[in-house]
């Protein structure tokens, strides 16, 4: 073989703690090396013509980069070695940056162990074989996990470019948190009023299949040929054939359920059509209010329906759709006040959510959009809102900032002057977070037009005085304790990763943080990617996002699957494992150690078991070559041979510089 | 005995729905005993049970994967070994039949040998289970049982057959001595150091006659032994210490999460090495990190044959 070895600068990056011409000098020794050289930047246009160049000069098969994290440039590199007429997998890189020069400082230790990891580098490439990609069929449809503004983005932008559609929302209407919201910041306009034709249109658009109350229960396959399993839960109306007319609701005589819609400060029938916007406007029977369902009597709704559609014997369906991508799009939940004692712990009828105090506002909610009292319904004429709960508090577990909280405070309290003019609002805030276009002339707006008073401290106890609120904080501008009586305390909830989210991840095999929020591929590079080829991200499941985000996220996402899908075969990556029958002895193994379903079992013509790989489906862990007593089953391009050959390579004795 | 006129009556009945009963017979003296496979009425009078029958008939299946019907007779141990290969799917249930009885402990060979010379001159041999009396060349003595039975009966827990389609005699009563080894106690005690120099010598002794690896009932790879292969070559044939050292560390990782601590092994190591150290400490990792004990229940699934994101038993969040 012939090998040639590059050691890159990096600038000063490398070149200022690794003596880089001494390491190319010494490389020179390494068996099959027959050309070493030391560049300024490899992986600039000069830096890669060089190894072309090289390449062609001395014949070289093979070539090591000593330079950065193969993250960085390692696509770079293999591109340059196809440029050459090499096989891609002919390269392999040192990463003498991060792993030597970024980390220590002793120039004579580093350029040793720089040495060191070019030599491992060079006996791996020479048990290095050239692999080649095989290509298979995208199945151009895209599965949307959750209809809340992202996802709808997501799918409308898909559709519109002509691909298939399958959103899967698991409550009864699409529109997520913002169909909930009155009015939207730092432009006041009308939410379901934006929202609304984006709903409509989702429903309309004939590439768009949509599947409301239903979950995804499983998802197998592998990037263009995704296999997924919807559970279509039992809504005990035949929507094909209910109109929406609300006569059920109107006669449904169990009228004691929590209206969810309504972030429970009201109550609706058993049989319900959550909003009058909702999409799609069909009803469905809540089976733990339904007097037929629990005691099995009553049906009226089934007597007054006009079509007829009511069906009590409905069970949950399981439903099968083949997609090629998958954008999850699941959003968030509100964090769950109660855990505060010192704010009434979810006790006091007059201290209420950020979202609830939105659905009051709303005219489409339950009070017509009339801020009143929950308690007794009397219009409260001091409003006290208490920002940061649940949100960068790490005695609750929440460090995070949930960003949008500032905002829709600010707008909160402006719609309340303009609800009741003669009203007052008080905010207490750790700092304003309004970093967005339009956002910190919002926050301003509230104080000096509307003569909103921000306070900056925490609250530490709210208590009942009488039939109002003493909310007791701390002014940190002032260097004093306050009070304040109120009417009406709203706290700004913040923002925490959806119900399942963990377990819809692990479905996906994308992993998932701390908290419960997805994780990107690359946090800033690649934010709608994840680390499995075919399943991107929208809006809030990776953290909170406001609005415009949300949105920019899921036309980003869109973008993504249609990039994707412009292709009419993809390459599967040949890192992947493969077995060799003749030392396999058909114990399976590998196949139940598998996280991927990569393995299947096959008779070979003398009848004896031996595994398989399903090569499309392998993603490359690795985990089934350390299972393998018999290293029969083998990780192209990470054979145990080539990991022997580093090791080897280490643990020859230190060369003196 | 009652328990093996009571196993031959069992093995009789079952033999014609059997291809093999696999058990122990009357070695060349008194002191040993061979394997015993029953095929016909004639063999099962030759059958065994005493506490010379050291060897772990389970070894023999390897041999008798696909189709074949086989009893076994194995000791509680023994029969460990046996539900490991089935949580493994290696073998069927419905091909086994297990006889089971209770076991009261072996003897060690190489035990009596350094206590009484030569076996050979041993002209008998009484055990009641708490003494044995000795008599060897005008010698005669009596020395407690448990200083020259094998080291793993006195860690011992599973002393009657476990899941046994027929069990024969009493259940033995047997307790373990101690729940922790106590060579490996004492082996711990030692310095990083002064343990990689105990293994460098032991490792000079080992001839790689592969003896451990062919006596042990869970290496089921056949000819297709890593320590015998090219491609990926992991050892070369050298007998050195690190090919030696390798191979050893080889088998107790490809027995983890499976090895039974049968002592297999080390009985038939001709060099007497204490590789049973390597695999109770490996035991007691996959007992400490997964609350695992191989081969004690077939509806388990042991720990290294599956996929888990999160370990029930190992803290990753924090």
């Amino acid at each position: 073989m012939r090998i040639g070895v590059f050691i890159c600068h990096c600038g000063s990056n490398i070149a200022a703690t690794v003596d880089c011409p001494a390491v190319a000098e010494q490389a020179k020794g390494l068996q099959d090396v027959v050309f070493t050289t030391d560049t300024m930047y490899t992986c600039s246009e000069p830096g890669q013509n060089e190894i072309i160049e090289a390449i062609k000069e001395h014949k070289l098969d093979g070539v090591v980069v000593a330079s950065c994290s193969p993250r960085m440039h390692e696509a770079t590199f293999r591109r340059a070695l196809e440029r050459a007429g090499l096989n891609r997998y002919m390269l392999e890189m040192a990463n003498i940056r991060e792993h030597v020069s970024w980390i220590g400082k002793n120039k004579e230790r580093n350029t040793v162990k720089a040495f060191e990891l070019v030599s491992i580098a060079v006996a791996k490439l020479r048990n290095n074989n050239p692999l080649y990609a095989n290509k298979f069929d995208v199945t151009k449809r895209v599965l949307v996990i959750g209809g809340g503004v992202a996802g709808i983005q997501a799918a409308l932008d898909c559709a519109d470019a002509g691909y298939q559609v399958v959103m899967v929302e698991r409550e009864q209407s699409i529109g997520g948190k913002m169909a909930k919201i009155d009015k939207t910041f730092p432009t006041v306009d009308c939410s379901s009023c934006i929202l609304g034709p984006k709903m409509v249109d989702v429903s309309q658009h004939e590439n768009i299949t949509l599947y409301a109350l239903s979950e995804v229960e499983k998802i197998e396959g592998y990037v263009g040929n995704f296999d997924v399993q919807v559970r279509k839960k039992a809504t005990y109306v035949n929507w094909d054939e209910c109109t929406g007319c609300g006569a059920c609701m109107e006669k449904c005589p169990s009228k004691k359920n929590i209206d969810k819609f309504n972030e429970g400060i009201s109550k609706c029938t058993s049989i319900n059509i959550p909003f009058p916007q909702a999409i799609p406007k069909k009803a469905a029977i809540n089976p733990e209010g339904c007097l037929m369902l629990q005691k099995g009597k009553c049906g009226v709704c089934a007597k007054v329906c006009p079509t007829k559609c009511i069906d009590f014997e409905q069970k949950d369906e399981i439903i099968t759709e083949k997609v090629g991508a998958v954008i999850a799009a699941t959003g968030y939940d509100m964090f769950d006040h109660s855990v505060y004692k010192q704010y009434g712990a979810g006790q006091y009828p007059d201290v209420i959510t950020s979202l609830q105090y939105e659905r009051l506002m709303n005219a489409s909610g339950p009070t017509g959009g009339h801020i009143i009292r929950p308690s007794d319904g009397k219009e409260p004429k001091k409003v006290v809102f208490v920002q940061c709960v649940g949100s960068r508090d790490p005695s609750v577990g929440r460090p995070y900032c949930s960003g949008f909280c500032c905002m829709y405070t600010a707008k909160q309290a402006i719609l309340t002057k303009d609800h009741i003019p003669d009203s007052d609002s008080y905010v207490f805030y750790m700092d304003i977070r309004s970093p967005g276009k339009g956002y910190d002339e919002f926050t301003r707006r509230a104080q000096e037009q509307y003569g909103v008073q921000y306070l900056r401290g925490r609250v530490s106890m709210i208590y009942p005085k009488g039939d109002r609120y003493v909310v007791r904080g701390s002014d940190t501008l002032a260097g004093t304790q306050v009070e304040v009586e109120a009417d009406l305390v709203v706290l700004a909830v913040g923002a925490e990763s959806a119900k399942n989210a963990p377990a819809l991840a692990e479905k996906m095999r994308i992993s998932y943080d701390n908290y419960g929020f997805f994780m990107e591929a690359h946090p800033k590079l690649k934010p709608v990617e994840t680390n499995t080829a075919g399943v991107y991200l929208a809006g809030s499941c990776v953290g909170p996002r406001d609005i415009p985000t949300s949105v920019g996220q899921g036309s980003a996402a869109a973008a993504k699957v249609m990039t994707l899908f412009s292709k009419d075969k993809l390459e599967s990556d040949p890192q992947v494992s493969s077995v060799n029958t003749s030392r396999c002895i058909g114990c399976m193994k590998c196949a139940t150690t598998c996280p991927f379903g990569a393995i299947k079992e096959v008779t070979d013509r003398a009848g004896n078991v031996k595994a398989e790989v399903i090569e499309t489906v392998c993603q490359g862990c690795g985990i089934c070559t350390v299972t393998c007593p018999q290293g029969a089953i083998q990780l192209q391009h990470f054979t145990d041979n080539q990991i022997l050959a580093e090791v080897n390579a280490l643990c020859q004795a230190q060369l003196d510089f | 005995m009652q328990a093996l006129a009571e196993l031959k009556e069992q093995i009789r009945q079952a033999l014609p729905d059997l291809d093999v009963v696999i058990g122990w017979q009357q070695g060349y003296d008194a002191l040993h005993t061979s394997p015993l496979f029953i095929r016909s009425e004639e063999d099962i009078d030759k059958l065994v049970v005493n506490e010379f029958c050291v060897v772990n008939p389970a070894t023999y299946l390897r041999e008798m994967r696909g189709g074949k019907k086989v009893g076994l007779v194995l000791k509680g141990c023994d029969s460990r070994s046996v539900i490991q290969l089935l949580q493994e799917k290696l073998l069927k249930e419905e091909d086994l039949t297990i006889f089971g009885f209770g076991c009261n402990g072996v003897l060690n060979h190489t035990k009596l040998q350094a206590r009484f010379g030569d076996i050979g001159f041993i002209t008998s041999l009484e055990n009641d289970g708490t003494n044995v009396t000795v008599e060897a060349g005008d010698k005669k003595e009596t020395v407690p049982f448990t200083e020259l039975c094998a080291d793993k009966c006195l860690t011992c827990s599973y002393p009657n057959t476990l899941q046994c389609s027929h069990f024969a005699g009493e259940e033995s009563a047997k307790q373990a001595d101690s729940a922790t080894d106590k060579a490996l106690e004492d082996f711990e005690k030692l310095t990083m150091e002064e343990r990689f120099t105990f293994w460098q010598d032991q490792m000079r002794r080992c001839i790689r006659c592969y003896a451990c690896r062919n006596a042990c009932p869970m290496c089921v790879c056949k000819d297709h032994c890593l320590a015998n292969s090219r491609e990926p070559k992991w050892l070369s044939e050298d007998v050195d210490v690190q090919n030696n050292f390798m191979f050893q560390l080889i088998h107790v990782m490809h027995l983890t999460g499976r090895c039974v601590e049968c002592g297999e092994c080390e009985r038939a190591c001709p060099m007497d090495i204490p590789i049973m150290l390597l695999r109770r400490k490996m035991a007691g990792i996959v007992r400490d990190v997964f609350a695992y004990n191989a081969g004690t229940n077939a509806e388990e699934t042991p720990p290294l044959m599956c996929f888990k994101v999160e370990e029930p038993t190992i803290e990753e969040r924090h």
